[in-house]
């Protein structure tokens, strides 16, 4: 699987700097927007795996604005919000609308990678878990097809056999004709 | 990982299939091993014929939910193969409603229906959403819809409602997922009036079923699957018993009754096929 792919989001244009080379040296995909707004253009038009976002930002859109939009375009991707006064009231209000993680400024490098880390192995996990669903499901609806179609078969014959067995059990008739209608029944269908 | 010898295999799958019904061969040691290894930890046991004989000894049996929870394949998804909702929706419904209304045209329409192996919920809630859609007003009917299953953990979910991302992408359209579910962070919750129609318990299919009532439809999909033969038989056989006489009976689309339960007629509805007891 390719690497993962990062939108990261801050007003501080030398955090912005540090996180984008830092993450590169990773050999992560980057890309950055300085503000609210111009993070959910991109938002909006491309797929991100993991979006890293300032919570106070200047202007129309918060970092909990750029996490709704988020989730609502793709509940997949990941967001982790990061945070200059770390509160308790703001992760869990973070958490529940969605985010995965919640990181204190200044950023602990090795604790981010980690959690990149972390987000890329479950990625892989779900991708494989995605992957034998699909082909559990293209079996699946395979052998329904087949097996549906035997069982109306099945069905079919049995009762015409039951119809055969009823004729042929028939005393009172001459038995050349009872073979006849056997017969008949048989041609039936 | 910890090896459970061929003994042990023999004693266990017995104890399982006598305590579920689920049939187990010598090819699904290694399933054994996977799922019962961390309950072999947990209780303190030394072997798997420990955990075995602290099961046994545990009158609360604990221990026997904590194994069949952990044995149970639990898969399953919202709208599971389509068809059979297509069924329900455009054919057994109607055809029910139509019956019951020319029947006693001044009583609200009744409707029993019965998820035999519910799993966590999402075949009881694809029903259920299924009749909203239909029926709107659904105070206008009398409707029972009862999902049951051996597992605690299933039926804990399935009652509760609530799933995640990954189970609410299986299956659900999104305006289906905004019409009847609320978000709470990840999680998705069935919305109260879908969940009011719906009631769930536990229920062995293995034993007698007795105390159910009487319904007009069963859902019995992926289960029997796990069972013997023999299993099978006596199971399509008690679900003939307790449907109405010409109700409606769907199985999983894998599954067949031929040679299980001749009681069973199936018919075809345009693409899939579904079940009516003969009468
Ligand atoms: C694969 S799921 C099927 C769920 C759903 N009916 C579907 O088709 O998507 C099988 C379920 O059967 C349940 N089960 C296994 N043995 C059972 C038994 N003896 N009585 C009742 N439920 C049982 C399991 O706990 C599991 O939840």
């Amino acid at each position: 699987m390719k690497d993962l792919k990062i939108l990261v989001v801050d007003d501080d244009p030398i955090t912005l700097l540090l996180l984008e080379k830092r993450l590169k040296a990773e050999e992560y995909e980057i890309k950055t927007a300085r503000n609210g707004t111009e993070a959910f253009d991109l938002i909006s038009n491309n797929h991100y795996d993991v979006i890293l976002t300032d919570l106070k930002m200047p202007g129309g859109m918060d970092g909990i604005g750029v996490l709704e939009a988020t989730k609502a375009k793709n509940s997949r991707t990941e967001v982790i919000l990061i945070t200059a006064y770390a509160s308790v009231d703001n992760a869990v209000a973070a958490i529940q609308k969605g985010a995965v993680d919640y990181l204190q400024k200044p950023i602990n490098f090795d604790e981010l990678m980690l959690r990149l880390q972390r987000i890329k192995n479950m990625k892989k996990l779900v991708k494989d878990a995605d992957d034998l669903r699909e082909a559990m499901d293209i079996t699946e609806f395979n052998a329904g097809q087949t097996i549906q179609n035997l069982e109306l078969t099945v069905a079919q014959l049995q009762s015409q056999l039951s119809e055969v067995e009823n004729v042929l059990s028939q005393k009172g008739i001459d038995s050349s004709e009872r073979v006849r209608l056997a017969l008949d029944r048989l041609v039936a269908v | 990982m910890k090896k459970i010898t061929p003994d042990e295999f023999q004693i266990i799958i017995k104890y399982i299939h006598d305590i579920s019904g689920i049939f187990l061969d010598q090819s699904k040691a290694y399933l054994l091993e996977t799922r019962l290894e961390s309950l072999v930890k947990e209780n303190g046991c030394s072997s798997y014929s420990d955990l075995y004989r602290k099961a046994k000894a545990d009158a609360s049996k604990v221990i026997e939910r904590k194994i069949i929870d952990a044995i149970s394949t639990n898969e399953t998804l919202f709208f599971r193969d389509s068809s059979p909702f297509d069924v329900l929706q455009h054919k057994i419904i109607p055809d029910l409603i139509d019956l019951r209304t020319a029947k006693s045209p001044f009583l609200p329409p009744q409707i029993r229906i019965w998820s035999a192996a519910c799993s966590t919920g999402q075949e009881v809630y694809s029903i259920a959403i299924v009749l909203k859609e239909l029926l709107t007003d659904l105070k206008k009917y009398n409707l029972k819809l009862l999902g049951t299953d051996i597992s605690d953990a299933a039926i804990a979910q399935a009652s509760y409602g609530s799933y995640n991302k990954f189970e609410i992408e299986r299956g659900l359209q999104a305006d289906k997922l905004s019409q009847h579910f609320s978000r709470n962070g990840d999680n998705w919750k069935i919305k109260d009036d879908i969940r009011a129609i719906v009631s769930f318990r536990k229920l062995n299919l293995l034993l007698p079923l007795n105390g159910l009532g009487k319904f007009d439809i069963v859902f019995c999909r992926n289960v029997a699957i796990y069972f013997t033969i023999e299993d099978r038989k006596k199971l399509f056989n008690k679900i003939a018993d307790i449907l109405e006489p010409g109700g409606y009976l769907i199985i999983g689309s894998t599954e067949s009754l031929t040679d299980i339960c001749p009681r069973f007629e199936p018919k075809r509805y345009i693409k899939s096929i579904f079940y009516q007891l003969k009468e």
